[in-house]
């Protein structure tokens, strides 16, 4: 992840490359979002930056309005940026793998809603399409094959 | 054996699944006024989609990924934006026209006006995709699909001079009626229909609902390279049936019982049932097809959970989205519009979108760091970029054409 002359073990990732617009899939796999920017730590703003500061590490995966920004330009408000920490983050192939549940993710609760609001109350909703038994786990199984 | 029967269910159900509103309609107006002339289009147009199903599906059974999400990696939120736009735009319009398409195939069935079927048609589209499972629904729909040989058994029954249509297949342009530009504008719009962006969503979407891997490879192909060249032999023989009847006595086909006119003039009652069904069942197939498509495309942009293995509360936004959409075509129809000139547009509009959708899927096919060693061979990828040109030529052509024409009048 770090950047620079340092010969660390690791694995060179170029962020546009390889961690914008990639899915991002919780701890069952199941999908929770696309990363849509970055946030990255504190970098001071118009200063000398002195030469043995530590660069920029990333510190979280910012997803819903800041899709809107990527596209149009500007930067949502700090309140409205849906954060995912980098901490979570256990995997980066061509998916991002969390070691977290979706359910305790705060950019999941446009799903939960919709969930518990509608889809859930309409009967038949919590069953997978095809089979007799309703399936309650949390495990990303699929249906009958 | 039971590998060998999947393998034939496959291939019935790609045969069954190929034609849509879209090909039934486009088909018998070119048949009805340029007879077998523009027959070209539709083979250009199927080997173009087995191409593109192909790539499609391979990257989807290796990496497990489908279409947009890998649109958006590959372009960008800018460009994939504009393509979630403009694809999601067209495939509600297609939504539209195959819901519309199934009601007036049952008003011809029952002498009930097809505005009163429209609400039932979506009812029944919605409950197959929140009670069905995918593979059932595949299949059932493909196989009865499947009926629609009937138009072929319709041409045979009609005894047409073969040596004409042959002729007229060869020769190109056959009629001083028409003009260059309509001849060029039908030929986009064959097009259009055979490489709708939706079959290719669908496609790619529906192998990872049914969790394809690399052992499915071959079986993929199969479906491919043997099911949708006999779904487009259906085409010309929708085509056929109309240049055969239709286009001798100057009839020019808006309405879908114009299309069954000629297999019922051939084959009688009994013929026309077993076609009406097979309507019935391509067009609520693709009803099914479009639906999803709707949905795979927002989630997979978007990230959410989607598809048919979940239980519907564990993809929710998926299925909320889903019954807007089909909501939102019941009211299109709803307001009087004609479903056949719904559908003769948004096939042109289809050949718009069409190079937003393939040129991702040609890269990714290509990127080894999804692919591993299943990258494009250097055969199909010559193929492959031939029909690059040919579909940035349509994309191009066909709103000059659109307008030119004026939709082809």
């Amino acid at each position: 992840m770090t950047p620079g002359t340092d010969d660390r073990p690791g694995r060179w990732l170029d962020a546009q490359l390889h961690l914008l617009d990639r899915q991002v899939l919780d701890v069952d796999d199941v999908p929770v979002a696309v990363v849509d920017d970055l946030e990255l730590s504190e970098v001071p703003f118009d200063q000398e930056i002195s030469i043995d500061t530590p660069p920029p590490v990333i510190t979280a995966l910012l997803s819903g309005a800041a899709i809107a920004t990527r596209i149009f330009g500007g930067r949502p408000p700090e309140s409205r940026m849906q954060r995912t920490p980098w901490a979570a983050v256990v995997d980066i192939g061509v998916v991002i793998k969390l070691a977290v549940g979706r359910d305790t993710l705060d950019l999941a609760w446009t799903e939960r809603w919709v969930r518990d609001r509608i889809i859930g109350r309409i009967p038949g909703g919590r069953h997978i399409p095809g089979r007799k038994r309703s399936e309650h786990s949390g495990s990303d199984e699929r249906g009958g094959s | 054996m039971k590998k060998s029967f999947g393998v034939a269910l496959g291939i019935l159900t790609a045969i069954g699944g190929f034609v849509d509103i879209g090909d039934l309609v486009t088909n018998a107006v070119v048949g009805s006024r340029f007879g077998l002339s523009l027959g070209w289009a539709v083979v250009v147009g199927v080997i173009g989609i087995c191409v593109f199903a192909q790539m499609a599906g391979r990257v989807a059974a290796v990496s497990g990924r489908a279409t947009f999400e890998l649109i958006r990696e590959r372009l960008g939120p800018r460009v994939a934006v504009l393509n979630l736009s403009a694809s999601f735009m067209i495939n509600l319009m297609t939504l539209t026209a195959e819901i519309g398409g199934v009601a007036l195939a049952l008003q011809l069935v029952s002498s009930v006006d097809y505005l009163l079927w429209v609400p039932f048609a979506a009812l029944a589209v919605w409950l197959v995709i929140w009670r069905v499972k995918f593979s059932i629904m595949e299949n059932v729909a493909g196989l009865v699909g499947l009926l629609l040989i009937g138009f072929a058994v319709g041409l045979f029954l009609l005894s047409p001079d073969w040596g004409e249509l042959g002729r007229q297949a060869v020769q190109g342009v056959s009629t001083d009626t028409e003009k260059v530009s309509t001849y060029w504008f039908f030929a986009v719009a064959l097009f259009g229909a055979a490489m709708t962006p939706y079959e290719v969503f669908f496609f790619s979407s529906g192998a990872v609902e049914e969790g394809w891997t690399e052992k499915d490879l071959a079986q993929s192909r199969a479906n491919v390279l043997v099911g949708f060249p006999l779904g487009g032999l259906l085409s010309l023989a929708i085509a056929g049936c109309a240049a055969v009847v239709l286009l001798p006595q100057l009839i020019s086909v808006t309405a879908l019982s114009q299309v069954m006119l000629p297999v019922a003039m051939a084959g009688g009652k009994l013929l026309l049932a077993v076609i009406i069904l097979g309507i019935v069942a391509a067009t609520a197939g693709a009803a099914l097809e479009t639906t999803l498509s709707a949905g795979y495309t927002i989630a997979q942009f978007l990230g959410w959970p989607w598809g048919k293995f979940r239980p519907p509360a564990q993809a929710a936004r998926f299925h909320l989205l889903m019954i807007i959409c089909l909501i939102v075509g019941v009211g299109t129809l709803l307001t009087g519009v004609d479903p056949i000139q719904v559908t003769e547009i948004s096939v042109i509009f289809s050949a718009v979108a069409l190079p937003l959708t393939y040129l991702p899927i040609l890269i990714v096919a290509n990127d080894p760091e999804y692919m591993g060693e299943h990258v494009n061979g250097q055969a199909l990828n010559g193929i492959a970029l031939i029909y690059l040109v040919i579909i940035l030529a349509a994309a191009i052509a066909a709103i000059p054409l659109l307008i030119i024409t004026g939709a082809g009048q």
